[in-house]
């Protein structure tokens, strides 16, 4: 098994220098490389176990030093239920970008195939790599080939928007890496003994173990946040992604758009959640509002576009928004459809973009208004726009509704009831906004179709002679994979969840204790419950307090779907709104009942809760 | 093999298999046939719900115990997320969706008037869409509509009731853009979509807060080995103890939102302006999914969710007056149009206010007039929809009551048919409209009765509006089919009867419409068998919980007369309730106003089309007429109000982004620049210079190393 993921970083790397000669052949051996890569992924995923917060595939060998030496640096690669994921939709949609350029690019072919097939290894081993290093390498490695991809391949302003992603890039992510330093120096100041390590796991474990104190934390999360928002990207630091995208040719903009992206949600879950809770605990309220407002900015920004690719670069600021949002909203619910949304965004707009290449390589425009009608021409261009944009509105059944409606779950999050006043009011009134967001996502994408595809037929003159076909056998078994994978999510999405939950849990543990610590330690901790603990509190001391709803409870069976926790709403607040009584509450709580018991059957107030840490100390807030 | 189970996979699947083979072998090989698996598929359909209803009544009667008779199927487990230890108590409990059908009377209900209507528009769609270059396309959209349609009213969760409200929206929105070529259609489609989706914004709020109010979204309860492992949000522990229902505000918000879900699907104000542009779809499309079956969801929704309402009157109250007052605008934009397929859409958002004002009425005796309006509608609006589109085949595609008029002798089974139709919309005795109606009226009656002053004002809307429906469609009817015979050039002269397998449907639903209603109310059949649903057996026979709930507020109870939960009889005729007198001064009442209706039609646009006239021009000059021929402007308002702004927005964030935001990222990256430029000075190439600043250097150095 080692070998096999070994294998499949191998052969995108083989076939890179392999590549030359004539056009045909380069293409042919590049397709290879790409579908060889793409079946032992799918070998990995196949074998992937369900349920168990499994690592598949590791291979480790000494690098730079070893465990006696000053410094280990490891080569050292391995498969958990977060990165299977995203290195099979990086394996899958390789092979769309060598068949979406199969035809359009006639210049420099084989430079071409072996920059995406360096390209195609450095994404890969970015999510393979179990060591620091290893995966800064691979991080950096991924900008080079992209780089020269656009200003080679790109349109008009290629020059420009590849210095702009790669200067906005790099400066970013030298600032993560310098936080990624700090924190294996820390680790080793603090570890004692033993050579300086690099290793993930091993940090992760040491950390939650001994975490860092709060304020070295948060300057190494402002750190890492620099590179990873930029990646992601969150609003305000978009602005390289509609240029690169739009000059970028269009097997860069898929897998930019459908591979790229994620690495920077990707290191947040990696990294900033399980090594620096505390931080991601504290930042969290803006974080979750920097997200809204990239879905909702995003959303404004596609609606008033006129070019095809910049409407859908913008689609996906709207879409890695949802994806934060559920990142951030650190529970069990908003994670798994944080992933899923990645999945999914990746399938979708990596479908759309190869879409919009193929309508530019039949009519030489991305311009909205030049086209119209296009159903009766190109009807299967149609049926897959159709199934890309439903899945990307989050259409029931496609993978995009799994995203956004676990996603939104999350952010109406029970337990959130009974985190302090103010907070609750801005969770509350940020879930409302996000879900504004899928309607305005649902306008500008349909406008776009109709624009596009229905109504009375538009082409542009002049510049074809004959009228473009529809599309070829290569395109179909292009998009169809996309289509299908997206269905598949979407109609089955435990076979996903299934595999990712428990790694997931497991990397969100540690800050789901913190803010649980900070909001309501009342209730069995998430890391009890991890480690299966019994409730160190009786059952019943739910959020909020359904005890204080005045009918005595009977009980039912021991079901955590039971009606316990419901929030005491007396009549006449809108505390539904407001996270039941905390706004009374905090009066009462913070005068008499600390760390007591809250009353029996107290009529129409919430319950006194306790908001003290266990260990003494009170927090206000996550800014306490 | 025949048992429930069975039924309720087989009555989905079917029309999903034939709509993916349909899909599949498309036009190469069915070709002219692609109608065969649909139409084959539905029929069974059709059978195996027929047999469901028998089973469910079977259930019903051997029933022992609960309230009401429902039985579910868990087919598979869709998404589970969260702990899994279900004895611990966590923040976020187990998320679990399972893929779960119910049956009780109100899903058999709904399962055999969709299958039914559904076949016959199918059958209906064979002549009327005949050589149509995606005849396959259609019939795919239809099976897959019926499917998701199906689906909806069988499931048994929240979370899937919105998967399925948005597909049977999907299949709304590729059927009326069915001809995609026309700009209208393709921009119809588009409103349609997008008005449902602020519709399901609050759905899906609504469905989060009952997350967070409940930790669960199953209506019914998880039963493993004989014990009740989690309590539905509408099963029946809850039902047996009303006190688990979360009132005060939680509860109304929660409705509130739902019924703005409702309020889209089901086109009610404000969210009812994209019914009338979805006409641009085929006119068996307009009669399936735009009057009989698709919009009918909200009523639906409203129905299954009673208990939820029950404890919440402001929302109960909400519900009447979103009905009545849609009632009252769509009847009173449809008495201007031109259009007689918008007509019949205006009508359509009028009588589905109709149904929302009777559950608005909260008793049992109103949701059973609902529902029973919702049958007796689904007959005789799917029915006049066919004959338009009947009428509409004639002449060639012309739609517009001002161009033809006098088709009596040219059609006269469509003719007889959609007289029948509108005589059964009107209201008029013995057609079914006229029983469903004079139910509602009762309900609402019964309400005012008891002293509710709100429904004294209601009752009296509800009683205009069945005049004005009257008279709106008999200008209609007398428009089309009276006077001296024109025809549209667009008909080609040869204008004739459409072929029978068009014209067998519309036999068939005229016959619903006359015989239903009388059928349904003299057996006391439906009223009994609906009676029998857990939501609706609630409200009847519920054990007093207002009480409870008033210990509780004493401002939240309702000031009624009589409690709509304290009363036992149970599953009797409604019109027991009141004494027969009143009841049959309603039904008096009712009619009179019915045949006043059609009588000033008649007056005004066959007798003495002069005064109509004359009429019209007095009703210019006060600005009425204009009003609501332009639908009391309503688009306009949307347009200038929300649309226009929200695209003013998304322009200056379009230019924010590009002059601001890239901006200050361009002045950042002009950082470098800036500070090699103050930089450069230094590097001037002078030796000497270079010299001085060494020695410099070398100066503070020292200095520095001496202190």
């Amino acid at each position: 098994m080692p070998s096999l993921l070994v294998l499949a970083l191998l052969v995108p790397l083989a076939g890179a220098f392999w590549v030359a000669g004539p056009r045909g052949y380069a293409r042919a051996v590049a397709l290879g490389a790409a579908l060889a890569t793409l079946a032992v992924a799918c070998a990995l995923v196949a074998q992937f176990p369900a349920g168990e917060d499994a690592e598949v595939a590791v291979f480790d060998a000494a690098w730079l030093g070893g465990e006696h030496g000053p410094v280990d640096v490891r080569l050292s690669v391995g498969l958990d239920g977060l990165s299977l994921w995203l290195f099979g939709l990086t394996a899958l949609l390789s092979v769309v970008a060598v068949l979406v350029g199969w035809d359009a690019i006639d210049q420099q072919a084989p430079l071409y195939y072996r920059l995406l097939l360096l390209l195609e290894t450095g994404m890969l081993g970015v999510f393979a790599a179990r060591d620091i290093i290893l995966f800064y390498i691979f991080f950096e490695f991924t900008l080079i080939p992209l780089f020269s991809l656009i200003g080679i391949w790109g349109s008009q302003q290629r020059r420009l928007a590849a210095v702009k992603f790669f200067l906005f890039t790099l400066v970013g992510s030298v600032l993560s890496f310098l936080g990624l330093l700090a924190i294996v120096l820390w680790d080793h100041q603090h570890a004692g003994t033993g050579a300086m390590t690099f290793s993930i796991a091993a940090l992760t474990e040491r950390l939650a173990a001994a975490p860092m104190p709060p304020h070295v934390q948060l300057w190494v999360f402002l750190a890492l946040f620099a590179g990873l928002a930029v990646k992601v990207p969150m609003v305000p630091l978009h602005t390289w992604l509609p240029l690169a995208h739009v000059e970028a040719p269009a097997a860069g903009s898929v897998l930019l758009a459908g591979v790229l992206l994620k690495i920077g949600a990707y290191g947040f879950l990696r990294f900033a959640v399980p090594m620096l809770p505390a931080a991601v605990v504290t930042c969290m309220p803006w974080l979750l509002s920097l997200s809204v407002a990239g879905i909702l900015y995003g959303a404004l920004v596609a609606l008033a576009q006129s070019d095809m690719k910049r409407l859908v670069a913008y689609s996906s600021v709207s879409h890695m928004g949802f994806c934060t949002l559920g990142l951030f909203a650190l529970n069990p619910l908003g994670t798994q459809g944080a992933v899923v949304q990645m999945i999914h965004h990746g399938l979708a707009t990596g479908g759309l973009f190869a879409l919009v290449g193929m309508l530019h390589e039949r009519y030489h425009t991305r311009s909205i208004a030049e086209l119209g009608g296009l159903a009766r021409r190109l009807p299967w261009a149609a049926f897959f726009m159709l199934v890309m944009t439903l899945s990307s509105i989050g259409l029931p059944g496609l993978g995009g509704f799994v995203g956004e409606f676990l996603i939104l779950l999350g952010m109406f999050d029970r337990g959130w009831a009974a985190a302090p006043g103010p907070w609750i009011v801005l969770y509350r009134i940020l879930a409302v906004l996000a879900v504004a967001g899928v309607v305005l996502g649902a306008w500008y994408m349909l406008w776009l179709v109709e624009r596009v595809f229905f109504g009375l037929l538009r082409e542009p003159r002049g510049r074809a002679a004959a009228p473009p076909r529809d599309l070829n056998v290569r395109e179909i078994a292009c998009l169809a994979p996309l289509a299908v994978v997206t269905l598949w999510l979407g109609l089955a999405p435990r076979f996903f969840l299934d595999r990712m939950s428990p790694t997931l849990d497991r990397l969100t543990v540690e800050a789901r204790q913190t803010l649980h610590d900070r909001t309501a330690p009342m209730v069995t901790s998430p890391r009890a419950l991890r480690e299966g603990e019994a409730p160190a509190e009786p059952i019943g001391q739910g959020f909020c307090g359904a005890d204080s709803w005045s009918r005595p409870r009977e009980s039912i069976g021991a079901s955590p779907r039971d009606f316990r926790g419901i929030c005491p709403v007396s009549n006449g607040t809108c505390g539904w709104f407001l996270g039941a009584d905390i706004l009374k509450a905090p009066g009462e709580t913070e005068s008499g009942s600390a760390g007591t018991q809250p009353d029996e059957g107290y009529p129409g107030s919430g319950a006194p809760m306790a908001r003290q840490a266990p260990d003494g100390v009170r927090h206000q807030g996550p800014f306490s | 093999m025949f048992d429930i189970p069975a039924l309720l996979i087989v009555i989905p699947g079917l029309p999903l298999a034939a709509a993916v083979a349909t899909a599949a072998l498309g036009r190469p090989v069915l070709g002219p046939r692609s109608h065969v698996p649909v139409v084959l598929a539905l029929a069974v359909s059709l059978a195996a719900s027929l047999l469901l209803v028998e089973r469910v009544g079977q259930g019903c009667r051997s029933a022992e115990g609960g309230i009401g008779f429902e039985r579910t199927v868990a087919l598979w487990s869709w998404a589970e997320v969260g702990p899994e230890d279900a004895a611990v108590e966590s923040a976020s409990p187990a998320f679990r969706v399972d893929v779960t059908l119910r049956a009780d009377p109100l899903t058999a209900i709904m399962l055999a008037f969709v299958t039914f209507i559904a076949l016959l528009v199918a059958v209906y769609s064979i002549g009327y869409m005949h050589g149509d270059r995606g005849y396959w396309r259609f019939f795919s959209y239809l099976g897959l509509f019926v499917f998701s349609m199906t689906m909806l009213v069988s499931v048994s969760n929240f979370l899937l009731l919105y998967v399925f409200w948005e597909a049977v929206g999907l299949c709304s929105y590729l059927l009326i853009g069915f001809w995609y070529e026309r700009p209208a259609a393709a921009a119809a489609g588009k409103k349609a979509f997008l008005v449902n989706r602020v519709g399901d914004f609050g759905f899906a709020l609504g469905v989060f807060l009952l997350w967070t109010t409940y930790g669960t979204l199953d209506f019914h309860d998880t039963v493993t080995a004989g014990q009740v492992t989690g309590v539905g949000i509408l099963g029946q522990t809850v039902l047996a103890d009303p006190a688990r229902l979360v009132g005060g505000a939680t509860g109304t918000a929660i409705c509130l939102l739902l019924l703005l879900g409702a309020c889209g699907k089901s086109a009610q104000f404000p969210l009812h302006v994209w019914l009338p542009d979805a006409m641009e779809g085929p006119s068996p499309v307009s009669a399936l999914i735009h009057a009989a079956t698709m919009v009918t969801a909200g009523v639906y929704l409203v129905a299954r969710c009673m208990p939820l309402w029950a404890v919440s009157t402001g929302a109960q109250h909400a519900v009447a007056v979103v009905g009545a007052f849609t009632a009252l605008l769509a009847a009173l934009i449809a008495i201007t149009q031109n259009d007689l397929k918008r007509i019949l859409a205006y009508s359509t958002i009028s009588q589905l206010g109709y149904m929302f004002l009777a559950l608005g009425a909260g008793t049992m005796l109103g949701v059973t007039a609902g529902m029973f309006h919702l049958v007796t509608h689904a007959f005789f609006k799917a029915l006049l929809f066919l004959a338009a589109g009947s009428v509409m085949h004639a002449m060639g595609g012309v739609i517009d009551i001002r161009r033809f008029g006098g088709l009596r002798r040219r059609l006269p089974v469509t003719f007889w048919t959609f007289l029948v139709g509108a005589l059964a919309l009107a209201g008029v005795f013995p057609f079914a409209g006229f029983w469903s109606k004079d139910a509602i009226l009762v309900a609402l009656h019964e309400q005012a009765g008891a002293g509710q002053r709100l429904f004294l004002t209601l009752y009296l809307v509800a009683l205009a509006v069945a005049g004005l429906t009257a008279f709106y469609t008999f200008r209609a009817v007398f428009r089309t089919f009276f006077g001296p015979e024109r025809l549209p050039d667009e008909a080609g002269g040869h204008a004739h009867e459409s072929p029978r397998v068009m014209t067998g449907p519309l036999l068939v639903l005229a016959a619903c419409a006359v015989l239903a209603g009388g059928v349904f109310e003299l057996t006391h059949g439906f009223a009994n068998f609906l009676h029998k649903t857990p939501s609706v057996a609630f409200l009847g026979d519920g054990p007093d919980f207002r009480a409870t709930k008033m210990g509780l507020s004493p401002s939240d109870a309702p000031a009624r007369g009589r409690s709509p939960f304290s009363r036992s009889e149970k599953g009797t005729v409604p019109a027991s309730h009141e004494s027969a007198a009143s009841h049959l001064a309603v039904a008096v009442l009712g009619t009179t106003l019915a045949l006043g209706g059609i009588a000033l039609a008649a007056v005004l646009y066959v007798f003495s089309p002069a005064l109509g006239r004359r009429l019209a021009q007095v009703m210019k000059t006060l600005g009425l007429y204009q009003l609501s021929r332009d639908r009391f402007l309503f688009d306009e308002i949307y347009q200038w109000l929300l649309a226009r702004p929200a695209a003013g927005l998304a322009w200056l964030c379009h230019w924010c982004d590009r002059n601001v935001v890239d901006r200050l990222v361009d002045w950042c990256g002009l950082a470098p620049v800036v500070v090699g430029a103050a930089l450069r000075p230094l590097q001037n190439g002078l030796v000497q210079y270079y010299a001085l600043a060494m020695v410099l250097g070398l100066l503070a150095l020292f200095g520095a190393l001496m202190m």
